[in-house]
């Protein structure tokens, strides 16, 4: 997290990136392929949200807006490990990826 | 005629030039008799342009797995109609040269098979032993790599709208696990459901269904942002 106080904060991704995403969300073809997937339509509003956060860190450095950010971020994250691997992941590489 | 048996068992069949090849390596004959050189254009306009192949060539060479296209990468003649596989024993990829003429096409089963060598290179997967590994690898591959796009499934004359993509990525592993296993097509069934829920969600390394280029795009440039990522978060 903020653990080495070198660096100051930055937001988890760069403003425009947040805008990007929403509009690629809010396309059509982004409709498309969600019901397709999922037979639902994809929830588009978190990332506008974000977007308002990040652009009110800039101008701001609201507390309240990098914690929602954070806060988003993580859930993103937790979203994605939503699953039990039905493998053990590797400490190191192959031994023979690179032998022949 | 054991080595047959095991080539049986494990698919080795549909690529006869892992044991053999037709013509030499670099020879006039390969040249002119085979699509080899038209394999390699592709693969390597694959490589450069592709977001798909760009983001998991770098998520395989942070993990400690570099690719090069020399010796991960293998343009051969295969039976059938198979497109390509992922050889376990010798870390290749085969590409089969006989069967992919377009380069969308070979883009889909580059992506395919890295996905294979990446789930290869960052976990313990016991291709020949475990079913369940295959299994998962297989979703994972169908899911990810562009196979079950509304396009192509309507290219194969697969009609379907609401969620079809998880039919098809089902169809799809259970297809590839008919295609290289010795078992029934109800054990195979059961195995893929078993494994679906978990596998299907298994998105790394996109962290996202990528169903678009714009999708990997996206994908990639989130991926390549990793650092700045996690370090806010």
């Amino acid at each position: 997290m903020d653990g080495s106080a070198e660096r100051p904060w930055r937001s988890p991704r760069a403003c425009d990136d947040y805008w990007s995403e929403f509009r690629h969300c809010k396309s059509l073809r982004s409709h498309f392929h969600h019901y397709y997937t999922h037979g639902t339509s994809p929830s588009c509003q978190q990332w506008k949200e974000d977007y308002k956060n990040c652009r009110e860190w800039e101008k701001s450095r609201s507390a309240e807006a990098k914690e929602a950010l954070q806060r988003s971020e993580r859930s993103r994250v937790e979203e994605q490990k939503k699953f039990t691997p039905v493998w053990e992941l590797r400490r190191d590489p192959p031994k023979d990826w690179h032998c022949h | 005629m054991d080595q047959t048996k095991q080539e049986e068992d494990y698919g080795y069949d549909l690529f006869p030039e892992r044991t053999k090849s037709k013509y030499a390596k670099g020879s006039i004959a390969e040249s002119l008799f085979t699509f080899n050189n038209k394999c390699q254009v592709m693969l390597h306009f694959a490589m450069e342009t592709s977001p798909y192949a760009k983001l998991l060539l770098s998520a395989m060479k942070s993990s400690g797995c570099q690719v090069f296209k020399d010796r991960h990468f293998s343009c051969e003649d295969c039976d059938g109609t198979v497109s390509g596989g992922f050889d376990a024993a010798s870390s290749q990829i085969v590409l089969c040269q006989n069967n992919i003429h377009q380069q969308s096409h070979m883009t889909r089963v580059v992506t395919h098979e890295l996905i294979h060598a990446f789930d290869h290179c960052r976990a313990n997967v016991d291709w020949f032993n475990n079913y369940r590994h295959l299994a998962c690898s297989e979703i994972r591959a169908a899911n990810l790599s562009g196979d079950c796009t509304f396009n192509n499934e309507l290219a194969r004359f697969n009609f379907g709208m609401k969620q079809h993509h998880q039919e098809c990525v089902r169809g799809r592993a259970l297809r590839s696990i008919l295609a290289v296993r010795n078992i029934s097509r109800k054990e195979a069934e059961k195995i893929v459901d078993d494994v679906f829920d978990t596998c299907f969600n298994d998105h790394a390394p996109f962290g996202r269904i990528p169903h678009t280029k714009k999708d990997a795009g996206f994908a990639y440039r989130d991926y390549q942002n990793r650092d700045r990522y996690y370090a806010n978060l």
